[in-house]
């Protein structure tokens, strides 16, 4: 799974710690998100593309 | 009852590389754990233990223990931390398996070998003590999800 988390994290100035405390997950899990390391449930890839002000969750995280 | 009024969950992490259980992660949870402790400390060190201590002791020991398992149940984690643990309780159990079951093994065969039966019977219960959690944990989990 590859994601646009960092992209559009800081697009609206987020920081790690922010989208973390946001979605109730701890900055590890972000960065490993961002780093695409994993792949995360859909219950969180929702809350994430929520958080991100995004509408469609396929724009945040794409299947290789 | 306690948790949340002079405790918060978030004082504690998951113990991952060091045994099991949880560690203070913060200055308030080792002074927690310490006024936890400490009533122990107060009760075995000074003058002679009586009847009344012990009974303190074992008072002390039981909302202690409650208070602690609470911990535990209550540790903050995310999905991944909860995936994570599970891999790595898992990795953990079937190591200990092993060991036991090449134990049971070894007893057995050395029993043969000298005309006696004597396999120990507490590995005996680890063993069926956790089957008996995981048929739980399975029958709950299927009914569950």
């Amino acid at each position: 799974m590859e994601t646009k988390i960092a992209y559009f994290r800081n697009k609206i100035s987020m920081t790690q710690e922010e989208l973390a405390s946001k979605v109730g997950v701890t900055r590890q899990t972000i960065i490993s998100l961002e780093q695409n390391r994993y792949n995360p449930s859909l219950y969180l890839a929702y809350k994430i593309t929520k958080s991100l002000q995004q509408k469609n969750i396929e724009d945040v995280f794409m299947l290789k | 009852m306690i948790r949340n009024i002079i405790r918060k969950n978030e004082w504690f992490a998951r113990r991952k590389y060091t045994g099991w259980g949880f560690t203070p992660v913060c200055w308030q949870g080792w002074v927690y754990v310490f006024v936890a402790i400490a009533p122990f400390i107060l009760l075995t060190s000074f003058g002679e233990v009586n009847q009344t201590r012990i009974v303190l002791i074992v008072i002390w020991a039981i909302v202690v223990g409650i208070d602690f398992v609470d911990i535990m149940i209550h540790l903050p984690k995310d999905e991944r931390d909860r995936i994570h643990e599970a891999i790595a309780e898992r990795n953990a159990l079937w190591t200990i398996i092993t060991v036991l079951a090449i134990g049971v093994g070894y007893q057995a065969a050395s029993g043969v070998v000298e005309g006696t039966l004597k396999v120990d019977p507490v590995i005996l219960a680890a063993i069926f003590a956790g089957l008996l959690a995981k048929i739980v944990s399975n029958v709950y989990l299927d009914k569950k999800d």
